[in-house]
C-alpha cells in the first residue's frame, strides 16, 4: 500500500503540473454527489471533466477510487484517500489525519462504474511499468471495445516486453481493427487474420459486424447491403410484416375492433353515429357499416381490408440489411464466422464428451466400492453413500489440522481409506455377517445404519456444508481452446478413477486375496474346505469396498458440497451404475458409469433448460434398458451367474 | 465495548429469569417449524437458533402479557408434506399461539391448508415469489418487487447487462420468479431469445455443462449476467465451477437471491469477490441496532457465526408479533391479526418496517458485492419498498390485490371488484 502511494506521489511530482489553479479537490467538489454515490449512466460527465482537467493527480485518484480507497469527510464533504486508516490529501499527498478521528463515509463505485473508470484509465496504463496495471488495461479493453482504444493499444504493442501480454495485445489490436480500422481493406485483412479463433470475443466482434436490421421498401435500394430477403407468412408473420409497413409509413394502420368502438363512441351525435341510431349498433356488421360512413365522411381513418393488406404486403419487399454498409466486409465476416461456427460446433461436441467422461468417472468412483460389496459379495449396502460422506468429512477434518492443502489431500486420501475401511469392517463384523443370504434384512439394517450415520454427522459437524478446499494447483481449468475446457479437479478425479480401476482389477485378478474373494463368492463351502477362511475374506472385501467409497468421498467433496446428506445423492446413482453395468463385474461398472454419464449429458444437451427433466428421462431409459438386458451390459456367464 | 455491557447483562438476566416465576402459570407457546435436517438444514437451522435467541431475550425483558414464552421446536426434515403434518401437530397437540417457520415456498404451500383450516398464524421469513396472500400468514421476507425486480434493474441500469441467464432450482419459487422476470425483461426491451432459463434439482452438483452454456451466451458480443435462484447447498458446486472456469464478476456478474452470509460460510470466497446478492439486510449494514444484534448473536452462537436476511425477517416479525399481542392484550389469532396491521418496527438496516394490510412488509432493498471475508459490501440501498403480493408484471395477476384489513380478501380482483377466493388453494 505504502509503495503504491509513494509511486503515485513520485508520479505526481515528476509530471509537469498543468498551469492552472484548478485542483483535483475542486473538480471533485463540483461533482460531489457523483463521487460519493456514483452510477454507471451518470458517472461519464464527471470522468470527462476529470480527463479534461489534465490534472496529474487524476490517474492515481481513479486507481484509488476503483479500489475503494476514497472517502468523504462528513463534516465538510471533502474527499480524501484512505490508506490503511490515514487520510491523505488528494492534491498534495500530505497526511491530514486518521480515519478513526473523524467521521468519514466510503465511496463505493459498483461494477459498472469500475468498468467506466477502467476504460478511462486504459490510455494511462497501457505502457505502465507495472505489469498488473497493463494487464488491467488490456482486460478493460477486452470487456468494452471502442474505436478510440485502437490507436493507443496499437502504439503500446511495440514496447511490450511480456510475451503473454504481447500476444493478448496483438490479438486485441486485430479485433479492434476488424471493427474500427479506417479503410475497408484494412478491416477485411484484419477479419481474415482472425482466422479460426474460437474465442467468445472474436465471435462477438464478427457477430457485431454482421448485425442486421429489418427493412421494407417498394423495391430493393441499390446501396443496401442485404443479408436476406424475408417472405411474409414464412419468415415473419403477416401481421408483423404489416406492422412493419405501418411503422415505415408505407401503409395505413389497421383499424382494430377497439378502435372502431372508440371512434364510434367519440362520434355520437344525438344518439346516432353516422346516421345510424346507437341502439341498432348491436352487431359487428352494423358497427363496421357505421364506421364506414364516418370514414367516407373523412372524420376517421379509413378501414383497411384484408385484401388491401395482402396487396400492400405483395407490393413491398421485406429484407434484413446489415448495419455495416460495405458488402465486402460483411462477406468476409460471414465467411470467417461460418468457418468458426463449424469448429465451435465440433468443439462443443468434444466439450460435452469431456463433461460426460468426467461425470462417468465420478459415478464410477462412487460406484466402484459398491461394485465390490454389492456386485461381488451380493450385500445390499444402503449405507454406502454414508461411507462416501465419512470420507469427505475425513478430508475436512484433516484440513482443519493440516493447513497446507496439497499435503492435507495427500494425507486425507489414505486416511479416508483407513477410516472407512475400519467402519466397513466394523459394520460387517457387527451387523452384516449375521445377515448373509437374507437380503431384505440386510437392506433394512444398512438403511437404518445410514440414517444413524447421517444423524451422527449432523451432531458432530452441524448441518452447514463444510468446505473441502482443493490445493491451488488444482484451481482453474485445462483449456484446449476457447470452447473445450475442463477443470483440473475433474481431471484429477478422472485420474483417480483410472488408478482405482487398475488397482481393483489387479487385486481381484492378480493377488491371493482376489483369488480367495472370487473363490468365496463362487462357493463358500468349497473355499473353506480348501483352507480359506470365508469370514476373514468377507470382512476384508467389505472393508476394501467401503475404503474405496471413502476415497471417492474426498474426491467428490473437492468439487461439490460436503454435507451430511451428500451420500444420498450418490447411493441411487451408484446402484444404478452397478445394475446397468452388470452385477459382479468391475468392467461392467465402468461400462455402466460410461453409459449413464454419457446419456445424462446427451439428454442435457437436447434439453438445456431443465436438468431435472434430463435425469428423469435417463431413469426412464434405464428402466427400459433393464427390461431388455436384465443382467446389465456385462452379464456374467457360467456358474458365477447361476443365482 | 460499552454497548456490550447492557447486552451482556440482558443475557445474564435472561439466564436468571428462566428460574424466576412469571405472573401466569401457562407459558405462551411459540412454534418453530424449521428443518433441522435434509437439504434445507444448511439455511434453516440458523433460524431455529434465531427464534430461541429472540424468545430468550423477550423472556429476559419480562416475557409477554406477564407470561413466559416457550419455544416448541419441531423438525420437518426438508420433507415438504411433513411441514403440513408438523404444522397440524403444533396447532392441535402443542396448541401453539403462533408459528415461525418454513424456508421454501413449497414447504409453505404444504402448510397453508392446515393453517387456514385450523386458523393458525404463521410468520414466513424468506424472500418468495409472491402470487399469494393468505389470511393466516404474514410474509416478512421480500416479495419479488422487493428483491428480484430491483436486482434486475441494477443489472440493466448499472451493469449494462443485455443477455440474461436465469438459473434456478426446480420448484415453485424459482419458476414463478423467473416467469415474472421474463415478463419484466421483455417489457424492458430484452428479446426472448436473449433470456436463457435453466432448472436443476435440489442439491445439484454437476455444473460444468451449465456454466459452459452461460459462457457461450456471450458469443454475440452482448454483456451476459446471471440471475440465480439456486437454493440450498447446490450453490457451493455452482460457485466452485464458476471459479474453475475462471469467470470473474467483471466478465459475467451473478446476482443471487438465496445466497447470504450463512451460505457463504461454507465456501472459499476468494474467487467470488464482486458477485452480487440482493436482500433486505446484510450483516455489514451500518446501524447501532444491527451492531447490537450481531453482538448478541455472536455471544450466543460463537464468534464465527454470521447473521443474514431471513434472521432479520424473524427479528422484525417476532417483535411485531410481541407488540401486536401486547396491543391486543391476548394471543387470540384474529385479534392479533387485526393488531398487526400498521405495526412499525425499526429495521436493522435503518428506517422502519411497516406491516401492510396485504400481510407484507415495507422494507428497503440492498444490493451487496461479495467480499473476500464472506461478507457483503453494500453498494446500493433504496428507501422502503412496500411488498406487493400480486406482481404487476404478469397480466393475470396485475389486476389482483390483497387487503385483509379493509376488504378482508387476499385475492381481490380490482376490475370486477370481487373477491376471487378467500383460501389459498391456488
Amino acid at each position: 500500500m505504502l509503495r503504491t502511494l509513494l509511486m503515485a506521489l513520485a508520479l505526481c511530482l515528476t509530471l509537469p503540473a498543468a498551469v492552472t489553479a484548478q485542483t483535483l479537490q475542486s473538480v471533485l467538489q463540483t461533482h460531489s454527489d457523483e463521487v460519493a454515490k456514483p452510477g454507471r449512466r451518470t458517472v461519464g460527465v464527471f470522468l470527462d471533466d476529470l480527463v479534461a482537467s489534465e490534472l496529474p493527480q487524476a490517474v492515481p485518484f481513479l486507481e484509488a477510487w476503483r479500489d475503494r480507497e476514497i472517502v468523504q469527510r462528513e463534516e465538510d464533504g471533502l474527499f480524501f484517500r484512505n490508506a490503511d486508516g490515514t487520510l491523505i490529501d488528494l492534491d498534495t499527498g500530505e497526511v491530514v489525519g486518521a480515519t478513526d478521528d473523524v467521521a468519514v463515509s466510503e465511496s463505493r463505485p459498483n461494477g459498472g462504474v469500475r468498468r467506466a473508470i477502467g476504460d478511462v484509465l486504459v490510455q494511462f496504463q497501457l505502457s505502465d511499468p507495472d505489469i498488473a496495471k497493463r494487464q488491467a488495461a488490456v482486460d478493460a479493453i477486452a470487456r468494452s471495445m471502442d474505436a478510440s482504444q485502437l490507436a493507443p493499444l496499437a502504439a503500446s504493442v511495440d514496447g511490450e516486453e511480456d510475451p503473454a501480454l504481447l500476444a493478448t495485445k496483438e490479438r486485441l489490436v486485430g479485433l479492434l481493427q476488424a471493427s474500427f480500422a479506417p479503410t475497408a481493406e484494412e478491416r477485411i485483412q484484419a477479419i481474415e487474420n482472425l482466422g479460426s479463433d474460437l474465442s467468445v470475443d472474436t465471435r462477438a466482434v464478427l457477430n457485431k459486424i454482421l448485425a442486421t436490421e429489418p427493412n421494407v421498401a417498394a423495391r430493393l435500394p441499390d446501396d443496401a447491403n442485404v443479408a436476406s430477403i424475408l417472405t411474409p407468412g414464412v419468415d415473419l408473420s403477416e401481421a408483423e410484416a404489416y406492422a412493419q409497413l405501418v411503422a415505415a409509413d408505407l401503409a395505413p394502420a389497421v383499424v382494430s375492433d377497439a378502435d372502431i368502438r372508440e371512434a364510434l363512441i367519440a362520434n355520437i351525435v344525438d344518439d346516432a353515429v353516422g346516421g345510424a341510431p346507437v341502439a341498432t349498433l348491436n352487431s359487428q356488421a352494423a358497427r363496421i357499416a357505421a364506421y364506414q360512413v364516418l370514414a367516407d365522411a373523412g372524420t376517421v381513418p379509413p378501414m383497411v381490408t384484408a385484401d388491401e393488406q395482402a396487396a400492400a404486403l405483395d407490393a413491398h419487399i421485406f429484407y434484413l440489411s446489415y448495419v455495416e454498409p460495405e458488402a465486402q466486409i460483411t462477406d468476409a465476416a460471414r465467411a470467417s464466422l461460418d468457418a468458426i461456427e463449424t469448429k465451435v460446433a465440433l468443439s462443443q461436441a468434444a466439450d460435452l464428451g469431456l463433461d460426460a467422461l468426467s461425470l462417468a468417472s465420478i459415478y464410477f468412483l462412487a460406484a466402484i466400492g459398491l461394485a465390490i460389496t454389492f456386485g461381488v459379495m451380493g450385500v445390499i449396502n444402503m449405507a454406502h453413500g454414508e461411507f462416501i460422506m465419512m470420507g469427505a468429512y475425513t478430508g475436512y477434518v484433516v484440513q482443519l489440522f493440516v493447513p497446507d492443502y496439497t499435503l492435507s489431500i495427500i494425507i486425507a486420501l489414505p486416511l479416508a481409506f483407513a477410516v472407512t475401511f475400519g467402519a466397513g469392517v466394523a459394520m460387517e463384523r457387527l451387523v452384516i455377517r449375521h445377515l448373509y443370504h437374507r437380503p431384505l434384512e440386510t437392506l433394512l439394517a444398512t438403511f437404518g445404519i445410514s440414517i444413524a450415520l447421517q444423524q451422527l454427522a449432523k451432531n458432530i459437524f452441524g448441518t452447514q456444508a463444510r468446505p473441502l478446499t482443493s490445493p491451488g494447483w488444482l484451481d482453474g481449468a485445462l483449456v484446449f481452446n476457447d470452447v473445450i475446457a475442463i477443470s483440473y479437479i475433474r481431471i484429477a478425479i478422472f485420474v483417480l478413477a483410472l488408478i482405482f480401476l487398475a488397482l481393483i482389477v489387479y487385486v481381484l485378478r492378480r493377488t491371493r486375496l482376489g483369488l480367495e474373494v472370487r473363490a468365496v463368492t463362487q462357493n463358500p463351502g468349497m473355499a473353506s474346505s480348501m483352507g480359506i477362511n470365508p469370514d476373514r475374506i468377507n470382512m476384508m472385501t467389505f472393508g476394501l469396498g467401503s475404503g474405496i467409497a471413502g476415497i471417492a468421498g474426498v474426491a467428490i467433496g473437492l468439487f461439490a458440497q460436503v454435507t451430511s446428506e451428500m451420500g444420498q445423492a450418490y447411493i441411487v446413482q451408484s446402484f444404478m451404475t452397478v445394475v446397468v453395468g452388470g452385477v459382479g463385474s468391475v468392467f461392467g461398472t465402468l461400462a455402466g458409469a460410461g453409459l449413464i454419464g454419457g446419456l445424462q449429458k446427451g439428454i442435457e444437451w437436447l434439453n438445456p433448460s431443465n436438468t431435472l427433466a434430463a435425469q428423469t428421462y435417463m431413469i426412464l431409459f434405464i428402466i427400459l434398458f433393464i427390461q431388455f438386458r436384465p443382467k446389465g451390459i456385462v452379464a456374467l456367464k457360467g456358474r458365477a451367474a447361476a443365482d | 465495548m460499552a454497548k456490550l455491557l447492557p447486552l451482556a447483562s440482558l443475557v445474564t438476566a435472561g439466564l436468571l429469569s428462566s428460574t424466576a416465576a412469571f405472573a401466569c402459570d401457562d407459558p405462551i407457546k411459540v412454534g418453530v417449524l424449521h428443518s433441522l435436517s435434509g437439504t434445507m438444514a444448511i439455511s434453516e437451522t440458523t433460524l431455529k437458533d434465531t427464534m430461541e435467541l429472540l424468545i430468550e431475550n423477550q423472556n429476559a425483558a419480562g416475557g409477554l402479557l406477564g407470561c413466559e414464552i416457550e419455544a416448541v421446536v419441531v423438525d420437518p426434515a426438508s420433507d415438504w408434506p411433513l411441514f403440513a403434518e408438523k404444522a397440524r401437530e403444533l396447532l392441535t397437540v402443542s396448541e401453539v399461539d403462533v408459528i415461525f417457520g418454513s424456508w421454501t415456498s413449497v414447504s409453505r404451500k404444504s402448510a397453508l391448508p392446515v393453517l387456514e383450516e385450523l386458523n393458525g398464524l404463521m410468520f414466513y421469513p424468506v424472500q418468495y415469489e409472491g402470487e399469494e396472500s393468505s389470511r393466516n400468514v404474514f410474509y416478512t421476507g421480500a416479495a419479488p418487487n422487493q428483491q428480484a425486480i430491483p436486482a434486475t434493474d441494477y443489472f440493466l441500469e448499472e451493469l449494462g447487462v443485455e443477455k440474461f441467464a436465469l438459473l434456478g432450482t426446480d420448484y415453485v419459487y424459482p419458476r414463478t420468479t423467473n416467469n415474472i422476470l421474463e415478463a419484466y425483461l421483455q417489457d424492458n426491451g430484452i428479446p426472448a431469445e436473449d433470456i436463457f432459463v435453466n432448472y436443476t434439482p435440489f442439491g445439484h452438483s454437476d455444473w460444468a455443462t451449465i456454466v459452459a452454456d452461460v459462457v457461450a451466451l456471450g458469443a454475440d458480443g452482448k454483456q451476459v449476467g446471471v440471475i440465480s435462484t439456486i437454493n440450498g447447498d447446490a450453490n457451493i458446486g455452482f460457485y466452485k465451477e464458476l471459479a474453475a472456469a475462471g469467470i470473474s464478476a467483471d466478465d459475467i456478474p451473478v446476482v443471487a437471491f438465496s445466497v447470504g452470509e450463512e451460505e457463504l460460510s461454507g465456501l472459499d470466497t476468494t474467487n467470488l469477490v464482486g458477485h452480487l446478492a440482493a436482500w433486505n439486510y446484510f450483516q455489514s449494514a451500518e446501524s447501532e441496532l444491527n451492531d447490537e444484534w450481531v453482538t448478541a448473536w455472536k455471544a450466543k452462537m460463537g464468534d464465527e457465526r454470521v447473521t443474514n436476511d431471513p434472521m432479520e425477517a424473524h427479528y422484525i416479525g417476532f417483535n411485531m408479533w410481541v407488540n401486536a399481542v401486547t396491543d391486543a392484550g391476548t394471543t387470540d389469532v384474529d385479534a392479533v391479526r387485526e393488531a398487526m396491521y400498521g405495526q412499525e418496527f425499526p429495521n436493522l438496516t435503518g428506517g422502519t418496517a411497516v406491516m401492510l394490510p396485504n400481510h407484507h412488509l415495507a422494507k428497503p432493498v440492498l444490493i451487496g458485492e461479495i467480499t473476500a471475508d464472506g461478507q457483503f459490501d453494500i453498494i446500493s440501498q433504496t428507501a422502503e419498498v412496500p411488498g406487493d403480493a400480486w406482481t404487476d408484471y404478469l397480466p393475470e395477476s396485475a389486476v389482483l390485490m390483497s387487503d385483509w384489513q379493509e376488504l378482508g380478501c387476499g385475492m381481490y380482483n380490482t376490475e370486477t371488484e370481487t373477491c376471487v377466493q378467500l383460501t389459498s388453494n391456488y
